[in-house]
């Protein structure tokens, strides 16, 4: 009876982990075969340990210079969404104006439609103006669909905050610009670069609506796409465990700096 | 257009006031606020004299607040205007008027620590050396240890301290205090009522402070003004409220009152007589605010500790002029200072009576016949076509405050 | 002390100067609207407009489209390829189901078990988006290759004979079968189930447990009558946001399917950049489009969850 009462009171935590488990498996099996010595031009199946790819990130043609592209993207897309996303969810949370409902929903739509639709669209779109493909069209398309998760994460934050801390503000004479700088902007701070970090991650990842009006350009994970059908190199796992690593040590130092601030305070 | 004039002319101020060009008083002229239909301040008149501590009182959504965030320009009113001595600052914006709030649960900026949070509206005003000013004002509310702590790391009367502190800073020509209390525990409350007294005393600033707390207000203000409904009810200081209402709202809202019906008998000279139950009872025509024609209906109030118990048995030893009613004690209750009792009588089914703990009579029960009978002074005389529960707790639209109001009296 | 006076006629109000911020305040949202939402208008807008008219155009890629009104051109899309369409709903439907039933352990898990560990636990979660979801999803040939340990364990567990029998495997095989992409999807959306799950379950007061127990609830009970009611709100933008990119989706179904495994984003794709068959892809993804929006709309109003954005 024992061994099955501990198994019942821990049946939600094994679950749980089983899960994590499964959201991690490809993750490990990237970052084992990071460190292999594939035969072939396909890196699927184990042979012997090598870090030469590790030791020459850089060595197969064009996938650096696609992983900088990428990088580029992101970080003005994430700029530009985040900076027109914060407009408006400040807009839809602070004013009152007509038209609301329909703001409202031209926000959530992009939200709720497959990519490959979005994609699609935008390449007739481009397509009848003539435009040239390549970097431009892909930054207007990402800070397009970033655009709504920055709006929504900014707004969760800015609904939270107290609307009395501007009217002290203002109470205490400080212009509309300065209660801006100096009051609201410093406490929607958390919300907004949860946005521009979702915008980053979003855009950085992106394949489909990429792969549609990109082009001849070629972005990290259209390198990987096409590797994918011609061969993958080591280096793709060798990036993609790094980046893994970034992720989780930035989180982790932010994490332990922010403890440590808050035990200092404490004491 | 309501107006309102303090019968409590006599004192000291007047004179002051009637010479006064009213260098720093606030006065508000037919100012009010509307919400589509909803009118939060009907159209209200009113003076707040330099230096003086002033109250706000009422019940929440009484339009109190709303009074004062007009003041303060972050209410726009819909008709009237504000001026500050002799400028009108009806359309400057907040930032623009020498005037500072004390928020209700503070609104202190947690991204800033505490002497940033003091320091920043003279840092918007240019001033650049503030260290000084900072560290004095931060002494004064006895906070100088916690500069540079945050906000959070604060408890309630602390933050309480910082958020006056803040205010008073700018020098203001008037403080503005909503509901500045209202988060602390009793004990705390308290203390900090003597606090706010004791610097406004100090500073000499108008405060103008929004409570729906009657014993704060009556506590710490010189002047209440009593709103119900976005209208002044009555206004004037504490003792004449109190002792004088000219409502049964006011009655019912400062303390507690017994009111009972009764009808016009006769008049004679400075007194009326009316007849309530069998009984006689003996108004004074100073303090009654009612039409007092033959025969007509007058609500009669007085307080529950103006009242002597006496038990039926020795009614005769009860001296002659006082008014007198009888009942039979329903409940009774022990509080420590005073014993309440609740009296089922003929002309009130629930009168109460507070009687001090000094010499306890032991007939007193539940059960017991009394007498109930006070000094004809102390009784006041309202309008008779109001409702008698205007005020009280049970009342529709008034909304139950704190859970530890409903005792003090 | 105070008098509120008769109200003696005050001198006319200085007629006011300076009245600068009111007027302008009320075009302020606007002007801070216009830039995101123009943004919005033309490239997301626009678009659908552009897409609409070219699904009714007929012509050539040499000699140019016209409109020409040809809604033909819907009924053959969806003659032709109304088995894409259904595999994109099942599969979709499938994963979004999946997702609930793994995503909802570990949710709870961080949001009332993990103590200490839940920081670190999110962090587990968010990470692989920082590995790209291409070799991610390329990992999963690796985990499924037909001589590697899961699929030898499945197979002598006879659990690909149920599988194969259900016809979603075929033979000792899971790569290439609609079970690996079904997987694949699984694995891809998992996090958009978890986070709006941990969200709303985070929201839930602990004590509402020791409450619902307190009543005579046993901890089933409890689960099913407080708490999941509670993260009602979670299930529905979690299964939205999973199923509406599933449903879309064409990486999976064609790093880790096959031909018969093709979902009407694969048709999309080919039709508009191998094929160039323009008016039938965007007939193809209006008919997804609006597919999806009925779905949504019929699902929220059902849930009774409006406030989803």
């Amino acid at each position: 009876m024992a061994p099955i009462r501990w198994l019942r009171r821990r049946l939600v935590v094994i679950a749980g982990l089983l899960t994590l488990g499964y959201l991690l498996l490809p993750n490990i099996v990237v970052t084992v075969f990071s460190f292999n010595n594939p035969k072939g031009r396909f890196n699927y199946e184990w042979q012997r340990f090598s870090t030469d790819a590790w030791t020459d990130p850089c060595g197969v043609a064009d996938l650096c210079g696609s992983l900088s592209l990428s990088l580029q993207i992101a970080a003005w897309a994430t700029l530009g969404a985040t900076v027109l996303g914060t407009m408006i969810a400040f807009a839809l949370v602070r004013y009152r104006f007509r038209a609301r409902g329909a703001v409202n929903s031209l926000i959530f739509l992009p939200m709720a439609m497959p990519e490959v639709v979005m994609a699609a669209s935008l390449l007739t779109l481009f397509l009848n103006l003539g435009a040239q493909l390549g970097f431009w069209t892909i930054l207007i398309a990402h800070i397009m669909f970033c655009l709504s998760f920055v709006v929504t994460a900014v707004k969760a934050r800015v609904m939270s905050m107290d609307p009395r801390l501007e009217q002290a503000a203002q109470d205490l004479y400080a212009g509309p610009a300065q209660t801006f700088l100096r009051v609201t902007l410093p406490i929607a701070a958390p919300g907004i670069a949860a946005g521009a970090l979702l915008a980053f991650a979003l855009s950085f990842d992106d394949f489909i609506i990429t792969n549609f009006n990109a082009g001849s350009t070629v972005t990290f994970p259209m390198f990987v796409w096409g590797s994918a059908q011609r061969g993958t190199p080591v280096q793709i796992n060798v990036i993609g465990t790094a980046m893994f690593l970034v992720a989780v040590l930035f989180v982790l130092a932010g994490m332990v700096i922010s403890n440590r601030r808050n035990r200092q305070k404490a004491s | 257009m309501i107006t309102v004039t303090t019968k409590d002319s006599s004192k000291n101020s007047t004179t002051k006031n009637g010479t006064d060009t009213g260098g720093g008083d606030v006065r508000l002229s037919g100012i009010s606020k509307t919400y589509g239909s909803f009118t939060a301040v009907q159209p209200l008149d009113l003076t707040v004299p330099q230096g003086s501590f002033f109250a706000l009182l009422g019940a929440s959504g009484c339009g109190k607040t709303t009074t004062l965030r007009m003041i303060a320009g972050l209410e726009e009113p819909s008709s009237g205007t504000v001026s500050l001595g002799e400028q009108d600052v009806t359309n400057l914006p907040p930032y623009r008027r020498p005037v500072n709030t004390v928020f209700q649960s503070y609104a202190l900026f947690p991204h800033l620590d505490i002497f940033e949070n003091v320091a920043f509206g003279l840092r918007r005003r240019g001033i650049k050396s503030v260290k000084k000013q900072v560290g004095d004002m931060l002494d004064l509310v006895q906070l100088g240890e916690q500069a540079r702590k945050k906000p959070h790391q604060l408890s309630g009367g602390q933050q309480q301290r910082v958020a006056v502190a803040r205010a008073l800073i700018n020098s203001p020509k008037v403080l503005l205090l909503d509901e500045p209390l209202g988060a602390l525990d009793l004990k705390l409350r308290r203390q900090m009522q003597l606090e706010l007294k004791r610097i406004q005393t100090e500073v000499g600033i108008t405060f103008v402070h929004v409570t729906h707390d009657q014993e704060e207000a009556m506590t710490m203000a010189d002047t209440v003004a009593v709103m119900n409904a976005g209208r002044v009810e009555q206004l004037g200081s504490p003792a004449d409220l109190y002792e004088n209402p000219r409502s049964t709202f006011v009655a019912n809202f400062l303390g507690t009152s017994n009111l009972i019906e009764a009808e016009v008998d006769t008049r004679n000279g400075d007194e009326i007589v009316l007849r309530a139950g069998g009984g006689k009872l003996v108004l004074p025509v100073a303090r009654c605010s009612a039409p007092t024609t033959t025969g007509g209906k007058v609500l009669v109030g007085v307080r529950p500790e103006k009242i002597s118990l006496t038990h039926a048995d020795e009614a005769g030893e009860i001296p002659a002029g006082r008014n007198r009613i009888t009942g039979t004690i329903a409940d009774s209750s022990f509080i420590g200072v005073s014993t309440q009792y609740v009296i089922d009588s003929p002309v009130c089914p629930e009168f109460e009576v507070y009687a001090q703990n000094i010499d306890r009579d032991a007939r007193l029960v539940p059960g017991a016949e009394v007498v109930l009978h006070w000094n004809p002074a102390h009784t006041f005389g309202l309008d008779a076509a109001q409702s008698l529960l205007a005020g009280t707790v049970d009342s529709a639209g008034v909304e139950t405050v704190g859970p530890d109001e409903g005792a003090a009296a | 002390m105070s008098t509120v006076t008769d109200a003696p006629p005050l001198a006319p109000a200085p007629a006011p100067k300076e009245r600068p911020p009111r007027k302008r305040r009320r075009l302020t949202p606007y002007w801070l609207l216009l830039p995101g939402i123009l943004w919005l208008l033309v490239f997301f807008a626009l678009p659908m407009v552009y897409q609409a008219s070219t699904s009714v155009q007929t012509g050539s890629l040499e000699d140019g489209y016209q409109v020409t009104w040809h809604f033909a051109t819907y009924w053959d899309a969806v003659a032709d390829y109304w088995p894409q369409f259904l595999r994109s709903i099942v599969y979709a439907g499938a994963a979004t189901v999946l997702c609930l039933v793994l995503g909802y352990p570990l949710a709870y898990l961080i949001a009332f078990r993990a103590g200490r560990w839940r920081n670190l636990i999110l962090v587990l979660v968010i990470a692989p988006f920082f590995t790209s979801f291409l070799i991610r999803t390329l990992a999963w040939k690796t985990i499924l290759a037909d001589s590697g340990p899961v699929v030898g364990a499945l197979n002598s567990l006879h659990v690909l004979d149920v599988t194969s029998w259900l016809g979603i495997t075929a033979g000792d095989r899971v790569l290439a079968t609609p079970l690996a992409v079904i997987c694949g999807l699984t694995y891809n959306f998992l996090p958009f189930m978890i986070l709006p799950l941990y969200t709303s379950l985070e929201r839930i007061d602990g004590r509402l447990h020791e409450a619902a127990g307190d009543l005579y609830a046993r901890p089933f009970t409890t689960f099913r009558k407080v708490t999941f009611p509670l993260s009602m709100p979670g299930v529905v933008s979690g299964t939205l946001l999973t199923f509406i990119p599933a449903s879309g989706d064409y990486v999976n179904a064609d790093l880790l399917g096959s031909t018969d495994t093709r979902m009407v984003g694969n048709v999309i794709q080919t039709q508009f950049l191998r094929i160039l068959d323009y008016p039938t892809a965007a007939a193809l993804s209006f008919v997804l489009m609006a597919g999806i929006l009925a779905v949504v709309t019929l699902y929220i109003r059902k849930s009774g969850t409006e406030d989803l954005v």
